[in-house]
């Protein structure tokens, strides 16, 4: 018996492996060649082999609860998502541009804030952005550059068009499980690989080395640590299997100490000895009680002391965060035309700032069709989902609004594209997805090819976050112009 | 290197070596009890003695018998010594110094950790059960071939030697004692009988059986035995080995004056144990001030790099 491919239906979405009900594109046709003629047996034994593989590999998240914390299996599809790289490098040019003009927006604005002066962006909206750190003005980070790791967050709409929903530029995680898809892609197909040329992402880590090593353009051979908050953190596989990868040291607070001289030291089997970058996977709040709260027990008393005398490098740098921000969000593509002079290669969710009484109004009218975020929350605190709100909801969220709405945005309910997925009682079915990208900027900038495919496993589900019911494939992008050869 | 991985890292190969040696010690007990008269000197609660937690015991169980106390050995994660007790902990050792070891040993003990969790339900079957513990062993020793083929001999390597090799000298050091306790408290003949047996059985429980017979060319003698696994140079499971191995890797740690006197010291009222001068029945008290010396080792070993006095700068 073969899948059941033929039930299979995107109906009105953008999907990212069919071109119409039954016909592929033409950069996928030979995935679902493959796919298709597979027996539903050994597909089945595929699929277990790949979630054998998770567990063995000990690759897990932490899911908080009442009942304490669940180390869970890294859910994962083995059916990957394909785009075609003519599409990603245009895609990653994007990504470049628009790091590159949101890292000259945060040094702008701790400097010489000429973006205000200028009248771009109100001053206001920069100092209730949440990531805003009065203590960073006047410091310059090394090549200018404060958000180092980014991971931006993409999604298609049902005309196929790939938007920024956003910017995450403090702590993104999420890039150790793209590699370790595609690792397990690579044991349970590994017959796929023949017949696509797919860009490797293996040498993330070797970049993410790199890219910190640059930071000390003074010292040769800086010493790098990764500062984690520790084995509770839900993240913390990743930061152990970075610092395994990159070669990194994995350190939590209590192994730092920073001296009289004010350089940041770690207790060693030899005594103290000298940090010189700190990839930082912890929150500003939480990096230095002597100057954010005084209750953490997460990061080193005097860190940001000697950040700011230059004797150590932090990534991201602190502060960064300013531009993690829903309503500094809209402004993105005019920051990319102030600083660059170029127009934006990615465009921006058309976004409705309330702080604007036309957009409120219209905002006011549209509660039921539109998305309405909160500038400072992230994880989907906070916010309106209008065409999955009851009316009683609505109403409810409308006095919230009215109370500050310069702290809301709108945006259209995007039609999320979808993707055939292995669902449990359906067979294969489609699911949407995003897709988050990870860039690095140092001296030089290093865009993942691909990167981490987040796919909402519940029907009708746009929710991709892995504590809540999300999975994750692995990201192919597949180049066609190449001749296929036996590899 | 961190003070804090060195920390990790001897922990983990010291749980490692705890799981192998208490597989090994299960498999040779049910072994031994199968070729012993059905008595009371010699039973499944002499495993409970080796392991020094009677009181842990009698507080979870009433009955004595094969069932309970396999269940509190192997699969109990209240009891502190059971089995699945120190995989936990090597786990978690090994989970949180993943940057410094190679990432099979990760693998390894993942698949470890899944078999012995898949296969706990089968204790109670004695056959089920000798399987499962062999299956164990050789996870362990695969863990120590990727360790030992693998990773550069940095301080990381250093520290899990030196773990695994305090550990090791305990669990042998218990393990001689009480051979030595059942013997001098063993008054009746038919015991007597058996005595090769249980030498045997002892020296099975070491994997050093073999190497006995292969070296002595004599049968199993006890006196012979103590002598051979208290102080043969080239056993690589004797209190001697351990403890001049556990040397040679302190001193390539920095600083190591303070552990290393005390590691001298053992050594050499080790090498002047005979076991003509102490009767194997007399064995226990000597393995008793040995087990305090180990001890005390680690705790030097501890302040020395573990948590040390920094001087600030």
């Amino acid at each position: 018996m073969r899948q059941a491919w033929n039930d299979y239906n995107p109906g009105k979405f953008y999907d990212e492996l069919m071109y119409t009900q039954h016909q592929p594109h033409p950069f996928s046709y030979k995935l679902m060649n493959y796919l298709q003629s597979m027996k539903k047996d050994i597909f089945a034994k595929r699929i277990r082999a790949s979630d054998l593989e998770m567990r063995e590999r000990g690759i897990t998240f932490t899911v908080y609860s009442d009942a304490g914390n669940i180390d869970r299996a890294w859910p994962f599809d083995i059916i990957p998502r394909l785009i075609p790289k003519s599409e990603w490098d245009r895609t990653e040019m994007g990504l470049k541009q628009r790091m590159n003009a949101l890292n000259q927006f945060i040094q702008d604005i701790y400097n010489d804030a000429q973006i205000i002066k200028d009248g771009i962006i109100p001053e206001e909206i920069v100092l209730q952005s949440k990531g805003y750190r009065t203590v960073c003005k006047g410091i310059t980070p090394p090549h200018g550059v404060w958000a180092n790791i980014c991971g931006s967050d993409l999604v298609r709409d049902d005309k196929g068009i790939m938007y920024v929903l956003e910017d995450n530029l403090r702590v993104p995680s999420g890039v150790s499980y793209m590699l370790e898809n595609r690792k397990t892609t690579k044991r349970v197909l590994p017959e796929i690989f023949k017949l696509h040329n797919i860009s490797p992402v293996s040498d993330y880590p070797a970049h993410l080395a790199s890219m910190l090593t640059s930071l000390r353009p003074d010292i040769s051979d800086p010493t790098i640590v990764l500062l984690s908050p520790g084995i509770h953190n839900s993240a913390y596989f990743e930061h152990a299997f970075l610092a395994q990868q990159a070669g990194l040291i994995l350190l939590e607070g209590a192994d730092l100490i920073v001296g009289k001289d004010d350089f940041v030291y770690m207790k060693t089997i030899h005594g103290l000895k000298r940090v010189d970058v700190i990839y930082r996977r912890i929150d500003d709040d939480f990096i230095d009680p002597e100057v954010f709260r005084a209750d953490s027990m997460l990061g080193a008393p005097g860190i940001m002391r000697s950040w700011k005398a230059g004797k150590v490098a932090i990534a991201n740098a602190p502060g960064c965060g300013v531009a993690d921000d829903k309503v500094l969000y809209a402004y993105v593509p005019d920051m990319i035309r102030y600083y660059l002079n170029e127009e934006p290669l990615l465009p921006n969710v058309p976004t409705m700032l309330c702080r604007n009484e036309e957009d409120l109004a219209y905002v006011l009218e549209h509660l039921a069709e539109l998305v309405i975020k909160p500038a400072n929350e992230s994880g989907g605190y906070g916010m309106l989902v209008g065409p999955h709100a009851s009316t009683e909801q609505i109403e409810a969220f409308r006095e919230v609004l009215l109370a500050n709405p310069t702290n809301y945005v709108a945006q259209p309910t995007l039609k999320l594209s979808v993707t055939p997925t292995c669902c449990e009682e359906e067979g294969i079915a489609p699911r949407h997805v995003d897709l988050r990208p990870f860039i690095l900027s140092g001296k030089e900038t290093y865009v993942t090819p691909g990167g981490l495919t987040r796919v909402a496993l519940v029907k009708g589900s746009l929710v991709v976050n892995s504590s809540q019911g999300g999975g994750s494939k692995d990201t192919w992008i597949v180049d066609e112009l190449i001749n296929q050869g036996e590899s | 290197m961190l003070s804090r991985v060195g920390e990790r890292v001897y922990w983990m190969a010291r749980y490692l070596e705890r799981v192998e040696n208490t597989a090994r010690l299960i498999n040779v007990h049910t072994a031994l009890l199968m070729d012993l008269p059905k008595q009371k000197e010699i039973n499944w609660f002499t495993l409970i003695k080796i392991f020094n937690c009677e009181k842990e015991y009698h507080q979870q169980y009433e009955r004595i018998d094969e069932k309970n106390i396999m269940h509190f050995l192997v699969a109990d994660m209240k009891n502190p010594s059971s089995l699945v007790q120190a995989l936990f902990y090597a786990r978690e050792n090994v989970r949180t110094s993943l940057d410094v070891l190679p990432e099979e040993v990760w693998e390894q003990i993942n698949e470890l950790n899944l078999m012995v969790k898949a296969s706990l339900s089968a204790i109670g079957n004695r056959r089920r059960r000798q399987n499962m513990l062999l299956s164990i062993m050789e996870r362990c020793l695969c863990i120590s071939g990727i360790i030992n083929n693998h990773m550069s001999r940095n301080h990381a390597y250093d520290f899990i030697q030196i773990g695994k090799q305090i550990e090791r000298a305990d669990m042998t050091s218990r393990t001689l004692e009480m051979t030595s306790l059942l013997v001098s408290n063993t008054h009746s003949e038919q015991m007597r009988k058996h005595k090769g047996i249980l030498w045997g059985s002892l020296l099975k429980a070491i994997s050093a059986q073999q190497m006995y017979l292969h070296e002595k060319r004599t049968s199993i003698e006890p006196d012979k035995v103590l002598d051979f696994l208290i102080t043969d140079k080239a056993l690589p499971r004797s209190l001697s080995f351990s403890l001049a191995s556990i040397g040679s890797y302190l001193k390539l740690l920095p600083e190591p004056e303070d552990p290393l006197t005390i590691q001298q010291q053992i050594l050499e009222n080790l090498n002047a144990y005979r076991s003509s001068n102490i009767p194997p029945d007399q064995t226990h008290f000597f393995m008793d001030s040995f087990q305090m010396r180990l001890m005390e080792l680690h705790q030097k070993i501890s302040a020395r790099w573990f948590h040390p006095d920094y001087e600030m700068i």
